[in-house]
């Protein structure tokens, strides 16, 4: 199998760090074009799967990095930027990059991670999850966590989940995926939890 | 047997002198005899001294496309000794500065020439009074083809947007590296894996160049450094022909991509040729374009090239 695409999103998209609006949005029409099923310089390079795949990669690494929000939050967690410290790319305020063959654009989001009020149960999780429009696959393909555990997350299903130390993992990735604010999340979640095997 | 290869001499200085440049790309009919004559002119306009070699062996026409007959005397001549001096093979072209050292039609095709033989060809030639020696190379991927390019000091790769082309292409970036990878293989097991990387349906599933690096480390992992180096040292220029809209062009910067990401080649693009009728105009009429239609798309943009290829540019993706 080539490797398709690895790297981090601004690798995938081919563009450094520090790269502007216009530079991901070009990057990004360059990418969609060049692994794009009528793409002529792949040939015979990539498969067709293989050419799926590094597409869904470049729209991945696109819809984190056009998010002014998501790609600070994206830098923080690779280290390019510092928690709260300055954004790489100030949000717009209201046109926004222009959408290319993409699904329509989330609903703008607040700066900071979010805490929940309330209890944070799975259905607490589900419900802000839902309000941002994101879906379970996209956050499995983030995070790499299986659709399934995702599932039993937000249907509190702790018998099927797996160790503490391992939910906890799963939690702060789950949490970062949507917006929240990682370690409260994962906290107010695991305290509600009590399974004979972890006290 | 490998003897030395000639050192590579650095670009833009005052040793850039006795450059060779081959034009290769492994598909027959996508213009390379054209571009590679059109080049030749155009070098030799500015003021380099230049020396075109058909090594088209078996195939060769650039006589033709420089509107000339075929010599008596070929480089196959020079190479099967028939002539002793490589002067007694070269002729002169009509325009100043520019020399051919002419392929033979029939001769040497299935032939295989041995390295040394070429490298004394090569160093033949480059002991002549010149600047840049300008190779066409045939079509495929044979020995004779690649060991010229990787001789090169400028290895251009020519394709046309078309998939038979650009699979031919890296087909020919692969045989090429992986002849390039076996003759510095320290041992018998690296030399062993880059031959059954040859084999598309290999047992190790080795596909690219990036598979094989894999798997020598898996092998031996203390040969890997040398293997990337000569990977390094490995740098196709592509140009694209027969360019018909922008979303051609763009095929240079998505195949340089490619190369990068997908082949760990470091490939740059030298440019690109659109598409003219001026050109088979010409072909038609045995002129070539650039002497006969200079101002025609085609020869500005071939002046480009050459003057890009001179200062070691490529283009660049900007955004």
């Amino acid at each position: 199998m080539v490797a398709v695409l690895t790297g981090n999103h601004y690798e995938v998209l081919g563009i450094d760090a520090r790269a502007t609006p216009e530079q991901v949005e070009k990057a990004y029409r360059f990418c969609l074009e060049m692994y794009g099923d009528s793409s002529v310089a792949l040939y015979s390079l990539l498969d067709p799967e293989e050419q799926r795949r590094a597409r869904s990669r470049v729209q991945e690494a696109y819809e984190v990095l056009r998010d002014p929000f998501r790609r600070h939050e994206y830098d923080v967690s690779q280290g390019f930027a510092r928690p709260g410290g300055p954004m790489s790319v100030l949000p717009r305020p209201a046109s926004g990059p222009v959408p290319v063959r993409t699904p329509p654009p989330p609903p703008p989001r607040p700066p900071a991670p979010q805490v929940l009020e309330g209890p944070v149960d799975g259905a607490a999780l589900r419900r802000f999850r839902e309000q941002r429009g994101i879906n379970l696959k996209d956050i499995a393909a983030r995070t790499k966590i299986g659709v399934r555990y995702l599932e039993y997350i937000e249907a509190d299903r702790h018998a099927q989940l797996p160790a503490a130390v391992y939910l906890r993992g799963f939690l702060l990735e789950y949490a970062r995926a949507t917006g929240l604010e990682p370690l409260r999340t994962a906290e107010a979640y695991m305290s509600r939890i009590r399974r004979p095997k972890d006290d | 047997m490998m003897e030395a290869l000639p050192a590579v001499m650095p670009a833009a200085s005052s040793r850039a002198r006795r450059q060779v440049w081959s034009v290769g790309g492994g598909k027959g009919g996508i213009g390379k005899s054209l571009l590679t004559a059109a080049l030749g002119v155009q070098l030799a306009r500015v003021g380099r001294k230049v020396v075109l070699v058909d090594a088209d062996l078996g195939g060769a026409n650039l006589h033709t496309c420089l509107g000339l007959a075929g010599p008596p005397l070929t480089l196959g001549d020079f190479i099967c000794r028939r002539v002793e001096r490589i002067e007694d093979v070269l002729v002169e072209t009509g325009v100043p500065g520019l020399r051919l050292i002419s392929g033979s039609a029939d001769f040497l095709g299935a032939a295989n020439i041995k390295y040394a033989q070429k490298v004394r060809v090569l160093n033949r030639i480059r002991a002549l009074d010149v600047d840049i020696i300008l190779m066409d190379l045939g079509a495929g991927t044979s020995f004779n083809i690649i060991d010229f390019f990787l001789i090169s000091d400028v290895g251009i790769l020519t394709v046309v947007p078309e998939p038979t082309s650009i699979e031919n292409g890296y087909r020919f970036i692969k045989s090429a590296l992986y002849r390039k990878l076996r003759g510095a293989a320290p041992t018998e097991a690296v030399r062993s894996i880059v031959d059954s990387a040859l084999d598309p349906k290999n047992p190790l599933g080795i596909r690219t160049p990036l598979d094989l690096l894999a798997a020598v480390e898996r092998e031996d992992p203390s040969s890997v450094a040398i293997l990337k180096q000569q990977m390094a040292a490995f740098h196709p220029r592509f140009v694209v022909n027969q360019v018909r809209d922008p979303s051609d062009v763009a095929i240079g910067h998505q195949l340089v991509t490619a190369c990068s990401r997908h082949l760990g080649v470091k490939a740059t693009y030298a440019g690109y040729v659109p598409f003219d009728d001026a050109v088979w105009r010409c072909v038609r009429q045995r002129r070539l374009f650039a002497s006969a239609v200079p101002d025609s798309p085609a020869a500005q943009k071939v002046r480009e090239l050459a003057r890009g290829l001179m200062q070691g540019e490529s283009l660049a993706l900007t955004w």
